[in-house]
């Protein structure tokens, strides 16, 4: 298991639980769909996991390491790509820029504060550009592109962290069907190629379908399902979409 | 299921009318505290004219001893935004809210804008006048102090309105506080900043043509010492090349901002 959350619980100031003890494990290189309605904590849940959310109870494991609450928060986050549903490009930089932004972590402070990269870091970009087909609008700003174009840039920025893990978060919900698509096949065909491990939040049944090897159902911040996509019978999805009533 | 016609807003109610009944009191009440005599100034419209018309025809020689005090002017309102900048700047970082979490060294960096700000520019002039002596240089310190106070704010404003989503996106990649200042923050409120500069600018060249009245150099020295000496005609080309000077700054710098959210 590369990923392992532990009875992961999150109450947000003013009472609202986000999380109610979410465990379970994730093998390396899985493509994970995190499936779910809108409010059911999948973002709160990834955002547990690098830290940009601090859970209220439980811990998240990477690599056999607590990391919840401990560890140099920096090295930790580049460990974990981040895609996001509005894409969150630095829309007046340039496409490549964007990209250098995900080495960041690695580079000290005071030379990229006069936005300098080092030769490494600029091919390293230009390679994760060509992985998603954007090496030939590199010179771009971004604001230029389509939305499934920034979002192809974006995975190319969380790819040029080198990541173990990609969080997706509702990586497509802001495109149309097509293109939904389409980004997704990248995702799915980069973390192949690459040994990279990925969980996709999700709220549409069909695409968790056709790319989820593994999904996981939750519902009003607990997980309510865990199996293969093949397993989501009508009974199953009720369950994940409608608890509300079915608990009345 | 009958359909719900939802209830419509409230217009005008009592307390409305109410407001707006002692807000026109309170008017009234301030128009005899500033002592408001419209049937004066009906009055003392001729006299204006009289001003005006003894200005005319201007004397343009004139104008011969007024290209170096008018350049000076310039340099004052170009020199007091990169100060205002310098000063601006910083403070104006340390006082945005997602910026700088600290309410401690938030409120610090507010009460110094605030002082800054207070102050207007003709009283801190008389300040740097006495300090380091008459001259541009006061001036342009002057509005520097003024303005960055004012800059500083907006600054801070505009960094508070960017959109949050790329600051969480380059936090998630590892990026320290410093990194995301300048990646996330900083290229979103950039244009924000070009424009409340090249305003300011325009502001400060009418600014700085009265800070000469106190010493503080520029072309405004020069208007003061024609009426003082009732050298109309003259009094007359000042106030002709500053309207000259003002409009072509505001002209080039609509021109400039048009130009950066047009692109």
């Amino acid at each position: 298991m590369v990923l392992e959350l532990e009875a992961v619980s999150k109450t947000y100031p003013g009472g609202v639980q986000a999380l109610r003890e979410v465990s379970f494990g994730v093998p390396q290189g899985q493509f994970l769909v995190i499936l779910g309605p809108s409010g059911a904590g999948k973002s709160t849940l990834m955002r547990c996991v690098n830290r940009l959310v601090e859970p209220t109870a439980g811990s998240v494991v990477f690599e056999g390491q607590r990391i919840t609450g401990r560890g140099n928060l920096r090295a930790i986050r580049r460990q974990f790509g981040m895609v996001f549903q509005q894409f969150n490009l630095v829309k007046r930089l340039s496409v490549l820029t964007n990209v250098m932004t995900g080495r960041l972590g690695y580079r000290s402070v005071w030379r990229s504060l006069v936005y300098s990269f080092p030769e490494e870091d600029k091919r390293i970009a230009v390679e994760c550009l060509a992985r998603v087909n954007m090496e030939h609008k590199a010179f771009q700003r971004a604001d230029t592109l389509s939305g499934g174009e920034q979002q192809r840039v974006a995975i190319a920025r969380a790819l040029a962290q080198h990541p173990k893990v990609i969080l997706a978060d509702e990586p497509v919900a802001s495109l149309d069907p097509k293109i939904a698509r389409q980004v997704l096949t990248y995702l799915r065909q980069v973390a192949k190629e690459l040994g990279i491990t990925v969980l996709c939040n999700l709220h549409q049944v069909d695409y968790a379908r056709e790319f989820a090897e593994r999904v996981v159902g939750m519902s009003k911040g607990a997980v309510v399902f865990d199996g293969p996509a093949a397993e989501l019978t009508e009974d199953i999805l009720h369950r994940i979409y409608y608890r509300e009533e079915k608990a009345a | 299921m009958a359909a719900v016609i939802p209830a419509q807003p409230p217009g005008w109610r009592l307390p409305h009318i109410a407001l707006a009944a002692a807000l026109v009191a309170f008017l009234l009440w301030c128009a005899d505290g500033v002592n408001l005599r419209p049937a004066e100034v009906a009055g003392a419209l001729p006299v204006i004219g009289e001003y005006f018309a003894r200005m005319w025809p201007p004397k343009w020689e004139f104008s011969e001893v007024l290209w170096k005090p008018a350049a000076e002017t310039l340099y004052i309102a170009l020199w007091g935004n990169v100060i205002a900048l310098f000063i601006g700047l910083p403070l104006g970082l340390c006082a945005a809210r997602n910026v700088v979490r600290s309410a401690a060294l938030r409120n610090a960096a507010m009460a110094v804008l605030n002082l800054l700000r207070s102050i207007s520019e003709l009283i801190w002039a008389v300040f740097f006048v006495a300090a380091v002596g008459l001259g541009p240089f006061p001036g342009a310190l002057a509005l520097g102090v003024n303005f960055g106070g004012i800059l500083g704010r907006l600054y801070a404003e505009a960094l508070e309105n960017i959109d949050p989503g790329p600051v969480e996106a380059l936090a998630a990649t590892g990026a320290s506080r410093l990194q995301i200042i300048a990646y996330a923050m900083l290229p979103q409120a950039l244009p924000q900043f070009v424009t409340y500069n090249l305003y300011w600018f325009e502001v400060g060249v009418r600014s700085a043509t009265v800070l000469g009245m106190v010493g503080a150099g520029g072309i405004g020295f020069e208007l003061v010492t024609t009426i003082r000496l009732f050298e109309w005609r003259e009094t007359g080309v000042v106030l002709l090349l500053i309207l000259a000077m003002v409009t072509v700054i505001d002209l080039a710098s609509t021109y400039i901002r048009g130009r950066i959210y047009g692109a």
